[in-house]
């Protein structure tokens, strides 16, 4: 029993930890642009495929082993998706900043299945699901008897590497402060002279690399990729920022964490839990909804009148 | 004779800002209220509190006999008070007609069921609004009625501000609350308004009219009642000249001019 | 001048020509691109629709002599109306593929004006109009095959349902607007197809199977259709009672557009906050919206059920929410006639195209993002409403 649970404990950390590092996305641009960037996932899930594809490419070109060349192939996938970020940004969501949220809603939807549809026809076989490896093997120390691996303990260094870097960048550099300035109220920071098109492309570049970063953790914890697991992606990792408060980066973490505990509870308690654990999970958002609509660490905004 | 609207120790805090602190004021059937003070003193929340947008911390607001502090906004319009909003929030995109026909929301009756299967009624309904509403256009200055099949959105500023006053008095209300009408107006078209709420009142003797005003033409023309808040208290009550010779008021207004110049 | 105001007020016979030609270039239109086969043709078709929506654009008057021809003489446009939708599937004869298109048109008509209601009369985002229909789908279903209920009798049960079903995804957005509203939406969505995937008693993932074709005073819909003599194939059962569901729909948001809760809903899409202020219970609204537009789906879902005899959860997806969401936004948000233009040319479109069959929701995610970022007002773009003699 006690293993089970440290095991599940373990699960639920790894799993929360990839969740909150994709709700982080979905916060950073909700709280610039006011927009939700629905495909965000979609995004985040195009990283593994470029990877592989990278691999792939420079193992046929350079010879060596495909796992060999993913050391390089990884930081070029996760710089790629930030600036195929900054691109969806400028073409099609910035177009949508001052619009009903509702038409930036169902761009962005629209946006993820071109995403989702271009993989499938780009890639080679893109239908298929591609298995993807893990990016460490091995076990890397015990607890009570269970053996946790490199794997899980990548993810949450990288996790709270990457949160820790963010709070620096936003709180101390100059940039930061300004992309912080212009979530806080897009207006005064215009009036204050903070140009709009440097901190989109930041925001949108930042918040890309850390999804892309997550979708390689998620295909690697899965150990395989499909083109559409940027539905799934995004659906969980927007839930979660919204559970946790959109906006909120300590929301967006909480928010992957609940989430991640669910899944993981109705995995190890529930009967047929695995198949269930879409609907607890949906079942929670629309509770935290209806009664906290702002989300657990959210700011509840009052509408001028 | 009793009075229409109370309003009692209303207090309205956001978080750590006091918006209305501890105000009290009443108006009579059929009298009009000015309620004066530099921008940010409060003045638009008292509207917001008495049309139940917010729900006061504390105190409470009595209209026509009842209390309704924190009762919801549609049965607050529905027992007779209209207002018009500061910055004009017209139905951009609907006609000017279709503008002044929501205003009778309150008063009409078709639910989805008899406008589903008693077509005619709903119908009749629909007619008779249109009927009042294009009497409501013609009523005020301005050419409203010839625009009336504009969307609202491209209308002129003056010709907004009048559409909201329509669209307000759609609803029958026994208390009308305006906020800042003269907005964008100018010196004619503001005199042609206070024209307009004399006409009203002379139409109407019960209708009592709460007006937020910054433009002093427009208060003189008023003057029997006038309140004036600032930081959220009522520094002073009484008819214009007395309010308007009150040192508080003075200091309110020139205090807030020296810092302005 | 003179030629301006005739053309403003069309007497009664340039009206009657007018609606009945056009309506007949329309049903042509309609009738060649379902014919045609193959590359070149259909992109012909489309650069005739191209040009004829650009000169709608360039020449609005078009638009309001038409909108004055039909309401000059209602009486012959819906005659007109009424003979070409009873005469089509004799022109189509045999052709059953024809047919069926044009049912799962209908029914994506249906569920297109469903969602009209909320998205184009009230602005509110619902992704879960999918699963509306998908109750409407299984409830009607499981009463045929478990109860051998009649397909009449599910009909209304089935629209009940899934009111009821509206009503619980309309609560959240009492307190929920916008981005957040579309969440709850979305997990609703997502909710309802999981558990039909998952559930026993609804076959799982492999779904439903074996659902009666209904009968109508004797007759089959399963057998061919004779009238005077001439033999409509088995599907044309299907298309004239989709056709009727189309009308039922039409008429609903007709008689709601022109009331007080049509405009009530307007309101609310314009400005939620001076809504309120005008005295309309906002939230009780919002819920209407969905409640009716579950109702509509449930209709368009049991007749789907009937007709495929076979039903599984992946026919009511998130996916499906989108594309029906897609046509209402390409057609044009609350313009009824628009938003059936929409549902029509988005199901039968991509399936003339089938050098790019694969490529179809690539097509239907790149037409809502060029639609949203060019012309977000759709094809037809909504009508101020008149009233009275001022037309």
């Amino acid at each position: 029993m006690a293993e089970l649970l440290v095991q599940q404990l373990v699960n639920w950390i790894t799993l929360g930890c990839i969740y909150a590092l994709l709700a982080i996305g979905f916060s950073l641009i909700f709280g610039v642009l006011n927009v939700i960037h629905f495909s965000h996932g979609d995004v985040a899930m195009t990283a593994p495929f470029i990877t592989l594809g990278l691999a792939q490419a420079l193992a046929t070109a350079l010879g060596a082993s495909i796992p060999a060349w993913l050391v390089l192939a990884v930081p070029l996938a996760v710089l790629a998706v930030g600036l195929i970020g900054v691109l969806l940004d400028k073409v099609v969501i910035r177009r949508f900043r001052d619009a009903p949220a509702m038409m930036a809603l169902v761009a962005t939807v629209a946006l993820g299945i071109v995403i989702r549809e271009l993989i499938r026809h780009l890639y080679p076989q893109g239908s298929n699901p591609h298995a993807f490896p893990r990016l460490v093997s091995g076990m890397a120390l015990e607890i009570s008897g269970v053996a946790v691996s490199w794997f899980a303990l990548l993810v949450v260094v990288l996790t709270v590497a990457l949160v820790t870097m963010l709070f620096v960048f936003l709180r101390m550099t100059p940039l930061g402060l300004r992309i912080r300035a212009a979530s806080e109220d897009r207006i005064v920071a215009r009036m204050m002279g903070i140009r709009d098109a440097r901190v989109f492309r930041a925001t949108f570049f930042i918040a890309s690399a850390i999804g892309a970063t997550a979708g390689l953790l998620f295909a690697s914890y899965a150990g395989v990729t499909r083109f559409d697991f940027g539905v799934m992606a995004g659906l969980l990792g927007f839930s979660a920022a919204v559970i946790g408060g959109l906006g909120s980066m300590p929301g967006a973490i909480l928010g992957g964490l609940i989430i991640a505990g669910i899944e993981v509870l109705a995995q190890t308690f529930v009967t047929d839990g695995a198949s269930y654990r879409l609907v607890f999970v949906f079942l929670l958002v629309i509770a935290v909804l209806i009664f906290r609509p702002a989300g657990l660490l959210g700011r509840t905004v009052m509408e001028k009148v | 004779m009793s009075a229409l609207l109370k309003v009692e120790n209303v207090t309205m805090r956001f978080g750590g800002l006091v918006a209305l602190n501890d105000v009290s004021l009443s108006i009579d059937k059929g009298a009009v209220l000015a309620v004066i003070g530099p921008n940010g003193a409060g003045k638009s929340t008292l509207f917001n509190v008495v049309t139940g947008v917010y729900r006061p911390t504390s105190g409470r607001v009595a209209f026509d006999g009842a209390e309704i502090t924190g009762r919801p906004t549609y049965d607050i319009v529905d027992r007779g008070i209209a207002r018009t909003f500061q910055s004009s929030r017209l139905f951009s995109d609907l006609s000017v007609l279709d503008n002044v026909i929501i205003g009778m929301h309150t008063r009409t009756k078709t639910g989805v069921l008899s406008a589903l299967f008693r077509p005619r009624s709903s119908r009749r309904e629909m007619a008779t609004c249109v009927e009042r509403a294009e009497r409501l256009l013609r009523l005020g200055s301005g050419d409203l009625f010839e625009q009336r099949y504009r969307p609202a959105g491209t209308l002129a500023q003056a010709d907004r501000r009048r559409l909201e006053i329509a669209r307000a008095l759609a609803s029958q209300p026994k208390l009308l609350l305006l906020d800042e009408p003269s907005v964008g107006m100018d010196d004619v078209e503001t005199d042609a308004l206070v024209a307009d709420i004399e006409r009203l009142r002379a139409d109407n003797p019960e209708l009592s009219v709460v007006l937020i005003e910054h433009d002093m033409r427009v208060v003189e023309a008023f003057p029997q009642h006038v309140t004036c808040v600032d930081y959220g208290s009522k520094i002073a009550e009484g008819d214009f000249a007395a309010v308007r010779a009150d040192p508080r008021v003075q200091e309110a207004y020139l205090g807030k001019a020296v810092a302005h110049a | 001048m003179q030629a301006r105001a005739s053309l403003a007020a069309p007497g009664k016979a340039a009206a009657a020509a007018f609606t009945i030609t056009s309506q007949l270039c329309g049903a042509t239109f309609l009738y060649l691109i379902l014919r045609v086969d193959g590359g070149w043709q259909v992109v012909g078709l489309l650069a005739l629709l191209g040009l004829g929506f650009y000169l709608l654009e360039r020449l609005p008057w078009i638009a309001d002599y038409a909108m004055a021809s039909f309401a000059r003489v209602p009486l012959v446009t819906m005659i007109t109306a009424a003979v070409v939708v009873l005469a089509f599937p004799f022109f189509v004869g045999s052709n059953t593929y024809m047919l069926h298109l044009l049912i799962v048109a209908e029914l994506y008509a249906v569920l297109a004006l469903a969602l009209n209601f909320q998205l184009g009369s009230a602005n509110i985002p619902n992704f879960a109009t999918g699963a509306s229909y998908g109750i409407g789908a299984y409830v009607s279903a499981l009463l045929a095959i478990n109860f051998g209920v009649s397909f009449w009798l599910t009909l209304p049960v089935a629209a009940l349902a899934a009111t009821l079903f509206g009503f619980i995804i309309g609560i959240p957005s009492m307190r929920t607007r916008d981005t957040y509203l579309a969440l709850v939406t979305i997990a609703f969505g997502v909710v309802v197809q999981q558990l039909l995937n998952n559930f026993s008693w609804t076959g799982g993932p492999n779904g439903l199977v074996g659902i009666p074709a209904p009968s109508l005073l004797g007759h089959s819909f399963a057998d061919p259709l004779v009238i005077f003599g001439w033999k409509l194939p088995s599907q044309a059962n299907f298309y004239y009672l989709s056709a009727a569901l189309v009308v039922v729909a039409i008429v609903t948001a007709h008689r709601l557009h022109a009331s007080r809760i049509g405009l009530a809903w307007n309101a609310l899409r314009a400005d939620e906050i001076a809504a309120r202020a005008q005295g309309i219970n906002v939230a009780w609204f919002k819920v209407l919206a969905f409640a009716v537009d579950a109702f509509l789906a449930a209709f368009a879902g049991t007749i789907y059920a009937f007709y495929v005899s076979y039903i599984s959860p992946d026919n009511f997806t998130f996916l499906v929410s989108v594309t029906i969401m897609t046509m209402v936004i390409v057609g044009g948000m609350d313009n009824v006639f628009g938003v059936i233009v929409g549902a029509f040319l988005l199901t039968i479109l991509p399936e003339k195209l089938r050098a790019f069959a694969d490529y179809r929701l690539l097509f239907f995610g790149v037409v809502i993002i060029a639609f949203l970022m060019i012309r977000p007002q759709g094809l037809f773009p909504q009508r101020m409403r008149r009233y009275g003699g001022d037309l």
